[in-house]
């Protein structure tokens, strides 16, 4: 989708686009000082932005992830990451879904978003790459196709 | 428990060594990065199939001959 973009400037202009969107919900929402807090937005992606393109320069494994130019190796290392990160996620979420039910708290229900909505994930991520994939007419019964994380 | 990684052997450094290449100029003939060359020469990653063929072609090898089970563990299993 993003093919169009040269592979440096891929993430620094997710980061750009994300802060225009976030920056535009502040805009909309008003209030007094709302344009101090669109510019500190736009100052922070600015900034990711600026630092992305600085990071994709570099000889390393993240400087390649971050210049959308990862090989098989650091795409496996940039999805474990992401996995981890998910997993942190959802413990977070599930930690704070307890201490929210624990203080009968009106703020439980985003963290239920959040482990649903990782949840979902995961169950998305395990149709797409394998377990749907299995044929039924194989007559070793053993081979069905699961495409490497790595190549996706 | 033994995971690929602590038995599977290559002589990708061997091979590379012998024809005078650096791993820099060997990764950009395989397309890959030269950290991802130093991985698999030190065994700490294993190459997807296709990279393997594509490793073991270059060296005008089979895959087989690139990358095999260490013997002695796979005797100690």
């Amino acid at each position: 989708m993003m093919s169009f973009i040269r592979p440096r400037w891929r993430k620094p202009a997710g980061v750009l686009l994300a802060g225009a969107v976030f920056a535009a919900a502040w805009a909309i929402r008003g209030g007094p000082r709302w344009w101090l807090f669109v510019t500190l937005v736009a100052l922070a992606a600015l900034g990711r932005a600026f630092a992305l393109y600085m990071w994709a320069e570099q000889d390393d494994d993240v400087g390649a992830i971050a210049g959308s130019r990862a090989d098989e190796r650091q795409k496996l290392v940039s999805l474990r990451s992401w996995a981890l990160g998910g997993r942190f996620a959802m413990t977070a979420a599930f930690i704070g879904l307890t201490v929210a039910v624990a203080l009968n708290a009106s703020w439980w229900w985003p963290f239920l978003a959040i482990l649903a909505v990782t949840g979902f994930g995961y169950l998305l991520g395990l149709s797409n790459y394998g377990i749907a994939q299995e044929e039924p007419g194989d007559p070793s019964g053993t081979g069905y196709q699961v495409q490497s994380p790595a190549s996706s | 428990m033994l995971s690929y990684l602590d038995i599977m052997r290559n002589r990708v450094r061997e091979q590379r060594t012998q024809r005078g290449l650096s791993q820099s100029e060997m990764a950009a003939a395989l397309g890959v990065s030269r950290q991802t060359v130093i991985s698999i020469e030190s065994g700490r990653y294993l190459p997807s199939l296709p990279l393997a063929f594509t490793i073991a072609r270059f060296f005008d090898l089979t895959v087989d001959k690139m990358f095999d089970p260490d013997d002695d563990e796979e005797a100690a299993r």
